[in-house]
């Protein structure tokens, strides 16, 4: 029997895989099935911001009455959707925590936070063992300068642990101009930890139609590279724990993320795929391999390739594929 | 009960009508300009609950009255919920026949002096006049000559009382007295029914006496035409609230056979931000029902409200000027409203906008709260607020209020009235589980009929629309008491 514990956003857990912020996450049935599945914490599924703001306009758009005699009724309906989500919300913590003996961590996906700072100590109150702030802007204004929008998230982090004594997590965008340097600002700014990196919707074309569609909606297997670069980069420096998610479908990729530094992992485009009880096999193979490598515990080989510990570090910041391939014939 | 345009047609060819139109050109007629009703100064009236507009006098009522063109069309009818005959009524007018047009807005409209002056007419009726749509000149002043014939024939004391069929003896309860409450009381005795209202409160008029302010609507207005009700045999149950005083199956057990529910939204909303339960914050249906119908602004009843020094109250629709005028009213020095849009966006009518400026309220716009704090007695003593910008459109065709991150100031204030919006009123729904309500609580009914999922129970007004104007609740008491009456028959000859 492996030791298998380690740490999410400074929680003891009994394991590295955290069911990533999801759908899964939706309903008490869903929670326990993956919690029997040997989940070591749970993400709730977010708390979106733009869908309660699109629900509420779906109904004023839908309510609205001739020559808008009722705007005064719908002028502020939007917090009447927010309360009613975060109320059902706020159940969802309670009973998931009664139904659960493992971390419940509520996540809210927000582009600002001013108006979530009463939501948050509720979310505190209802027993969440920690709150995942999904914070992002598609930096459409071009006038936006980098620094503003970093700034942004510093005075989110500021603001929210005036509030909170639980701990809180950022999920991070790829998406910065200088990534390592915000990394590792952050990490150091007082949340216990990163979680690398928030995955997108993504847009594609019908080509046959001329239609823009959605793109692919799960990672697949090999969609973990870049944040495997990000992780054994920022690893070693950081200040709290570094949280690995996007594209981790098996054993393999989880080792590699905890070769890398990683100190737990989210997963959830597996699960959807393969079911809940593909963590009970990632699990069963990650101890596997720590037989074949002779290591009794995460903490034994965490971090062991990150890029300061490395023999080669140079890899980690190679982005040109220079000669190596240049004389590649297929 | 569309108006038929053959029916339109047909009255204004009456000899009387075509005589009028004879007497100008229309060319003269469009030449007039609009008539403005005179006000009280706003320094004098904020010293007490006088009403603000004056109403017009016999010869401006004339002479706007011929600035109507008594168009072969008539557009303006076409935006008036209850389909008043406007042309008509204001031809009465031109003709000094002011009874007659008081008469013509009776046929339709139960409420004329109160729709008179609180109606939106900017955006009903005069948005429809061909003045306004065609010339892009200023349009009848149908709101202001409507209230002239209402207040002429209530002062004259010759109010006529609309002629009721003889008692059928059949049972009709009716619940809530708001203006749908109301109007289907008055339409139901007219044929024949016995028709009882019930009230929660000890006031019969629903939001018209407890949610719109002395100085806009005068009870003693209100109560003229609930004693023309009264006169025509409706009876009314102060105090007596149904779920609670006496359940639907205990009404029915005392003979009652039909329902109509006109119960309003009078549960308030709130915003649910920190410090909102502090002593000091209430909602505006709170403010405005304890100061208008509990005298709540005398120091010396049992439930006085405070007369805040700093009062901001929250939210940018009529509620929130009643609120904040009423505040001035009560020696307020600083009346705040707080909205986060801007003018532009705001729901309130534009002359209660006028008015409240006019009265030295401030208008904090672009300005949100996120926090209230309070002393050691827990009394708000400060609200924290954020600016804000407008970013796009939303579904509203009106910009989104945007938040400006990092803006946070804070403003003393001693009292606060969140005036955010209000919901369907609970207790109607809540006692009976087999009727059919949305997801805002609102009761489903059949549009045309405004019968609810329970056949014998009909609704209307703001517990079925959420949150509306007067005259859109009557129309709703108007058409429910003609599906109901249809509804009856039926059954009686089945």
């Amino acid at each position: 029997m492996k030791d298998l514990k380690t740490t999410y956003l400074g929680l003891s857990i009994k394991n590295p895989i955290v069911v990533g912020s999801s759908g899964l996450a939706s309903t008490i049935g869903g929670i326990k099935k993956l919690a029997n599945a040997g989940a070591a914490a749970i993400v709730l599924k977010s708390v979106f911001e733009e869908e309660i703001k699109a629900e509420a306009e779906q109904t004023v758009g839908q309510q609205l009455g001739m020559d808008e005699n009722n705007l005064e009724f719908y002028d502020y309906y939007d917090y009447q959707v927010k309360n009613e989500v975060l109320e059902n919300y706020v159940s969802l913590i309670r009973e998931a925590k009664e139904a659960v003996d493992i971390p419940i961590i509520a996540s809210i996906n927000c582009s600002s936070y001013s108006e979530w700072v009463s939501f948050a100590n509720k979310i505190e109150d209802a027993g969440a063992d920690a709150i995942e702030l999904n914070i992002f802007k598609l930096p459409f204004g071009i006038n936006d300068e980098a620094s503003e929008i970093e700034k942004v998230y510093f005075d989110i982090v500021r603001k929210v642990k005036e509030r909170l004594s639980i701990p809180v997590g950022i999920k991070l965008a790829p998406y910065f101009t200088n990534l390592g340097n915000v990394i590792n600002r952050l990490s150091h700014s007082g949340v216990s930890g990163l979680i690398l990196f928030n995955r997108f919707t993504s847009v594609d074309y019908d080509i046959e139609n001329d239609q823009v569609i959605t793109g692919k909606v799960y990672s697949g297997a090999d969609d973990y590279a870049n944040t495997l670069r990000w992780v054994s980069i920022s690893s070693n420096l950081a200040g709290c724990d570094i949280v690995a998610s996007g594209g981790i479908h098996d054993y393999r990729t989880l080792v590699k993320m905890l070769l890398a530094g990683a100190a737990s992992a989210e997963v959830v485009s597996a699960i959807y795929k393969e079911g809940p009880e593909v963590i009970g096999a990632m699990l069963k193979e990650l101890e596997a391999w720590m037989e074949r490598r002779n290591v009794n515990s995460i903490n034994e080989f965490k971090g062991r390739l990150c890029q300061g510990k490395a023999t080669n570090p140079e890899v980690f910041e190679r982005v040109q594929f220079m000669r190596y391939f240049s004389g590649h014939k297929h | 009960m569309a108006v038929t345009k053959e029916f339109l047609k047909e009255e204004r060819e009456q000899a009387w009508r075509v005589d009028i139109r004879k007497l100008l050109k229309n060319k003269e007629r469009t030449a007039l300009t609009r008539v403005h009703m005179g006000e009280v100064d706003a320094n004098e009236r904020i010293l007490s609950n006088i009403e603000v507009n004056t109403g017009l006098s016999e010869e401006e009522a004339v002479n706007e009255a011929k600035r109507c063109l008594d168009c072969p069309d008539p557009t303006c009818i076409t935006g008036c919920p209850v389909e008043i005959n406007i042309p008509k009524f204001i031809k009465r007018i031109e003709q000094g026949d002011y009874l007659k047009a008081a008469q013509v807005l009776k046929q339709t409209s139960a409420l004329p002096a109160v729709c008179g002056r609180v109606c939106p007419q900017e955006k009903q009726c005069e948005a429809k006049c061909f003045y306004q749509l065609k010339m892009k000149k200023e349009p009848v002043a149908i709101g202001h000559l409507e209230r002239f014939a209402a207040d002429y024939e209530r002062e004259s004391g010759q109010i006529s009382v609309p002629e009721v069929a003889k008692g059928n003896g059949v049972k009709i309860a009716v619940i809530g007295s708001g203006p749908a409450g109301l109007t289907f009381a008055g339409d139901m005795a007219k044929q024949g029914y016995d028709v009882t209202v019930f009230e929660a409160l000890h006031e019969i008029g629903g939001v018209l006496k407890y949610g719109i302010p002395e100085f806009r609507l005068p009870n003693s207005i209100v109560d003229v035409e609930i004693n023309s009700l009264t006169k025509m045999g409706v009876k009314f149950e102060n105090n007596f609230i149904v779920g609670r005083t006496a359940t639907i199956e205990d009404l029915k057990e005392e003979g009652f056979e039909a329902f109509f529910t006109g119960s309003g939204a009078g549960l308030p909303r709130f915003m649910n931000i920190p410090g909102e339960n502090y002593i000091g914050i209430l909602s505006s249906n709170e403010y405005l029902t304890r100061v208008n119908l509990m005298d709540a602004a005398n120091p010396k009843t049992d439930t006085p409200v405070i007369s805040g020094k700093n009062v901001a109250v929250i939210g940018g629709g009529n509620t929130a000027m009643d609120s904040v005028r009423t505040a001035k009213r009560l020696g307020a020095k600083r009346a705040m409203i707080v909205y986060r849009r801007s003018m532009e966006e705001m729901p309130a009518r534009v002359e209660e906008v006028k008015h409240a400026q006019e009265e030295g309220i401030e208008f904090l716009n672009l300005t949100n709260p996120v926090e209230y704090f309070a002393d050691e007695n827990g009394r708000v003593n400060k609200m924290r607020v954020q600016k804000m910008e407008l970013g796009e459109p939303d579904a509203s065709g009106r910009r989104r209020p945007v938040v400006i991150e990092g803006s946070e100031y804070d403003i003393e204030v001693d009292t606060v009235v969140v005036s955010v919006g209000v919901s369907p009123n609970p207790l109607i729904p809540s006692s009976l589980p087999q009727l059919e309500t949305t997801r805002w609580g609102t009761i489903v009914v059949d549009e045309e009929k405004l019968q609810t999922s329970i056949p014998e129970m009909f609704a209307g007004g703001d517990i079925v629309r959420g949150g509306a104007t007067v005259i859109l609740a009557m129309g709703d008491g108007r058409n429910a008491a003609a599906a109901m009456h249809n509804y009856l028959q039926d059954k009686l000859n089945a």
